[in-house]
């Protein structure tokens, strides 16, 4: 039993003992790990609120490197640097001798880390390796962040995973079921540290756009964004989109198996001539052939899912099935690619890869990598585009008020970055907490003046359509911007008539059974309370399940009608008079429920 | 036109969606956590959206009942006065006057030993303690020694003795039964008054000096039953009017008062729901559309209950123009004001 004066000491969550004093016996640990008695990969951590102290060994801890700071001194000394500089030592040798260490969520949560060396105090114990250290591969990608708002990062993380890209080098050899390839991807002109090192560079995840934050005409009010078609035309933006379709010859129980082929007229679910035109002998589909929807790409045919299949003739002959693979309805492409192979089960396996250029349109998502999204509003003919006095037209043009409230002044030091960096040909670094607003303002206005440009990146624009110089001097530079997976052409949707549900007659769901958008319960209370009526009766009927209906006037029992005797006929009393009721077919859903528990419903009507 | 006819409502206007949707929006807005503030003099109360929903359920008690007990307007200034109220009002245990008790169950003897300090506090005597305790049937209470009361009960078991004397420390010395904690405070006008946690209309109506017009509790059927319906209605619609103001949003009076008649109007008060206003509606559909499917229409076919379709959750379900709105009205020509109609010669 564990009295009050001692300490429970945990490792992975198990106790395996009790130690007197746990801080002290944490910090033993602690400098036996530094001298390399015990693993460098365990952690430590006294809980002072709960007097225990965990000791964490296992697998799956996040852990972030830390310099160690011993008497308000870090242990990273200039020697060291030099050392280091020289390739006297590596990184290796400095975690081993402890003056590198890795912590984990348990222990950091004691710990006082100075971001830089001259924050360092008597209280200090960590010093952080740099401060752009804290963000995750992600968020490395972008620059700039400490002029952002705080709730801009995680927006922006969440952007850049979005990106559209240059993913894998092997594309070419991959059979993704989906894949996004920028065309031409650019390295940013703004970058940083990070980036440079982990190598992103080589698989870039945007362009650098020509932006400027000026109003075209109410056209970019909000998120939306004026796109310039010349830049469209040149390849700005401009993408591939991979899809892969596969299927196998499955066996069944009974030696049946599947069969890849153009299925004759006579199998089940035969979907016309036409739809397998363009398959080979095989029933695959040719490389490069261009296709639609509706279109077969691997023709596939399985046998009857139950023996003897019972007709309305008795036992009718076997047929086969059609299980052939279409293309996604509202797409189109070119086979890019047909892989055959066999699974580890012996069976065929076929996968066709579709390809399409995405060409950017009205509606498609884009954003900066300061968590800026925007969605194009309006393609522009060059010529209508505003120019500057060197005939320069920009790529986008985006809303000024997109930035006093989301305050991102991260972007327009970028964009000051982007153009002088532009002008005069080199990459500029945008670590960050690597330098000191002002100077970069500096000295990027300083290249901007020695090419004869505004130092704040203001510029006199003139109206591509009329021709006349602006008021207002605008800012323009260069962002970097990612395309967004989000793309119109996959999610655009209508639907006027189209597929209903077997059970309820009502419409469908969801894009891929073409269905509608669905009229719910507030919706439908919304009209209740502004008291339309008829627009309720056509949501919930006219334009949903409307069914005419045969009720008997003597019993109120629901009826059919006879086509081969042309009479309506009540199951109870065949002689009796049927009207015919226009009510909605989940209704009588509804009476059919009731009677199946022994409740018989009547319908009395009135005439009129 | 009168200038009521500017504001009545329209024929066939929704008027009870409408009320719904206004009060459901900023519901939807409002927190379902409740802060507690910390604070001695402050009242606990239900806040935010668990408060609307204590309302409109109708639950036969809150969840921490409070009262208002203002002093006849004549002593009303006067804080002694006020203050004999308080000490009327407020409930003392015996458990709340005594430092520690030893209890002698086979003799059935129980030492209660006395905390001047706490007793000042409330001016009990313990002279009063004594008298009170001697009240209960059986019981015999005496000073023994200074702060020492030595009470004797007699009785066949134990088990009853031990039942007696937690009877006996539980006890009220003064003060009403439920009244947990009472402040007296002092409002703008320098007049006092007394808020209390802890609510009993029954018994604080009759204590002398209280304003019967004034008096104010958060409890819904304790309204009822001292105040009568009416009361009743206008404390449903004024904690409602409350609860959202708190929460910073406005909701129109009209609002607020059809929730409050709806819940009322019957005579008693129904809950919004299942067991209340939604549980009895005169059609099978509408019912069985709202909760427990099955149920209602086993039950409307035990009684061969008629639907007649008047409502408009019926006719959305069967698929008819419903009797709202433009639905209301309809258009009526008698044939021979057909005949009337002359074409016009242009």
């Amino acid at each position: 039993m564990a009295d009050e004066q001692r300490c429970a000491v945990y490792l992975d969550g198990r106790v395996i003992g009790y130690v007197k004093d746990g801080a002290a016996f944490a910090e033993e640990v602690r400098t036996n790990r530094r001298t390399g008695v015990v693993s460098g990969e365990i952690n430590v951590a006294y809980i002072k609120g709960l007097n225990e102290v965990h000791i964490n060994a296992d697998r799956g801890r996040v852990r972030k490197p830390y310099i160690v700071v011993e008497k308000g001194q870090s242990k990273m000394t200039d020697e060291l640097k030099e050392k280091l500089k020289n390739k006297e030592i590596d990184y290796n040798y400095l975690v081993r001798r402890g003056i590198i260490e890795y912590l984990d969520a348990e222990e950091e949560e004691e710990i006082r880390a100075a971001v830089d060396t001259k924050s360092i105090n008597r209280h200090t114990t960590h010093l952080e390796i740099d401060p752009a250290a804290m963000f995750g591969l992600t968020f490395s990608t972008s620059v700039f962040p400490e002029y952002n708002q705080v709730g801009r990062h995680p927006v922006s993380a969440n952007f850049i995973k979005q990106s559209q890209g240059l993913y894998a080098v092997n594309f070419n050899n991959r059979y993704d079921a989906r894949a996004y390839l920028l065309y031409y991807p650019q390295l940013p002109i703004v970058n940083s540290t990070t980036y440079r090192t982990l190598n992103i560079n080589r698989h870039p995840s945007g362009q650098n756009f020509v932006i400027a934050l000026a109003t075209y005409y109410g056209y970019n009010m909000k998120d939306g964004f004026v796109l310039n078609r010349g830049a469209i035309d040149r390849g700005l933006g401009r993408s591939l989109f991979y899809r892969t379709y596969s299927d196998e010859e499955r066996r069944y129980p009974g030696g049946q198996q599947d069969h890849f082929k153009i299925p004759a007229a006579t199998t089940e679910g035969y979907l016309g001539e036409h739809a397998y035109s363009k398959l080979s002998e095989d029933g695959i589909i040719e490389q490069e052939l261009p296709v639609a929807e509706g279109d077969v790409l691997i023709g596939k045919v399985s046998p009857p899912r139950f023996l003897e299949e019972q007709t309305s003739f008795g036992i009718g002959e076997e047929r086969n099935r059609d299980n052939s693979v279409t293309l996604r309805s509202g797409e189109e492409g070119i086979v890019d690619s047909v892989m055959l192979s066999e699974t580890t089960g012996a069976t065929k396996t076929v996968k066709v890869r579709v390809r399409n250029i995405k060409i950017p349109e009205i509606g498609d998502k884009f954003a900066s990598r300061h968590g800026q999204k925007g969605v194009a509003a309006l393609i522009v003919d060059e010529k209508d585009m505003p120019f500057t006095k060197d005939g320069i037209r920009p790529d986008i043009l985006l809303d000024p008020l997109a930035f006093p409230s989301r305050m991102t002044l991260g972007q327009m030091l970028e964009t000051l970055a982007g153009k002088a960096g532009s002008l005069g040909g080199k990459f500029f670094d945008g670590t960050p907490f690597s330098g000191e607003g002002r100077a970069r303002v500096d000295e990027y206005g300083k290249i901007l003046e020695g090419f004869g440009f505004d130092k704040f990146g203001d510029e006199v624009l003139y109206d591509g359509r009329t021709g006349k110089k602006f008021e207002a001097r605008v800012f323009t530079g260069i962002v970097y911007f990612n395309r967004l997976l989000h793309m119109v052409s996959t999610k655009l949707q209508v639907r006027s008539r189209g597929p209903v549900q077997i059970l309820t007659h009502q419409p469908t769901e969801g894009k891929p059974r073409k269905g509608g958008l669905r009229f719910g319960e507030m919706e439908r209370d919304a009209l209740v309370g502004y008291g339309a009526s008829l627009l309720i009766k056509d949501r919930m009927l006219d334009q949903s399940d409307k069914a005419d209906v045969w009720v008997c006037r003597e019993c109120g029992d629901i009826g059919y009608y006879d086509y081969v005797k042309n009479v309506a006929v009540c199951p109870v009393d065949p002689g009796a008079t049927l009207e015919k009721v226009e009510i909605s077919y989940a209704f009588k859903l509804l009476l059919d429920e009731i009677k199946s528990l022994h409740i018989l419903p009547r319908i009395k009507m009135k005439s009129e | 036109m009168k200038q009521e006819d500017n504001v009545s409502v329209a024929p066939g206007e929704a008027v009870g969606v409408v009320a719904a949707q206004s009060i459901g929006e900023p519901g939807t807005q409002m927190v379902l956590r409740t802060f507690h503030t910390a604070g001695i003099t402050s009242v606990v109360t239900t806040k935010g959206l668990p408060r609307i929903i204590e309302i409109v359920d109708a639950r036969k008690r809150p969840k921490f009942p409070i009262m208002r007990i203002w002093p006849e307007k004549e002593i009303a200034k006067r804080y002694e006065k006020v203050r004999e109220i308080w000490r009327k009002v407020e409930e003392v245990k015996t458990s709340a006057v005594i430092s520690n008790f030893e209890e002698d169950l086979k003799a059935g003897t129980m030492l209660l030993h006395l905390d001047r300090e706490k007793m000042g506090l409330y001016e009990l005597s313990a002279k009063t303690i004594i008298s009170k305790i001697s009240k209960k049937e059986g019981t015999d209470a005496s000073m023994a020694g200074d702060d020492i009361i030595k009470v004797k009960y007699k009785a066949k078991s134990v088990e009853a003795t031990r039942k007696a004397f937690v009877e006996i420390l539980g006890m009220a010395i003064v003060g009403i039964k439920g009244i947990i904690k009472a402040n007296v405070q002092q409002a703008d006008d320098g007049s006092f008054y007394i808020t209390t946690s802890g609510s009993n209309m029954e018994e604080v109506i009759n204590v002398e000096g209280v304003d019967k017009d004034m008096l104010y509790s958060n409890d819904i059927f304790e309204v009822y039953r001292v105040y009568g319906i009416e009361a009743a209605r206008n404390i449903i619609a004024y904690e409602l009017t409350e609860v959202i103001k708190d929460e910073g949003f406005t909701v129109s009076q009209r609002h607020i008062a059809l929730v409050a008649d709806g819940m009322t109007f019957t005579g008693k008060i129904k809950s919004i729901g299942r067991h209340g206003v939604a549980g009895e509606k005169e059609s099978v559909f509408a019912r069985a559309a709202y909760e427990e499917t099955v149920k209602h229409f086993t039950n409307a076919s035990f009684f061969g209950e008629r639907d007649m379709l008047k409502g408009v959750a019926e006719n959305i379900i069967i698929g008819k123009q419903i009797g709202l709105g433009t639905g209301l009205v309809k258009l009526e020509v008698k044939k021979e004001d057909l005949k009337k109609i002359k074409p016009k010669n242009d």
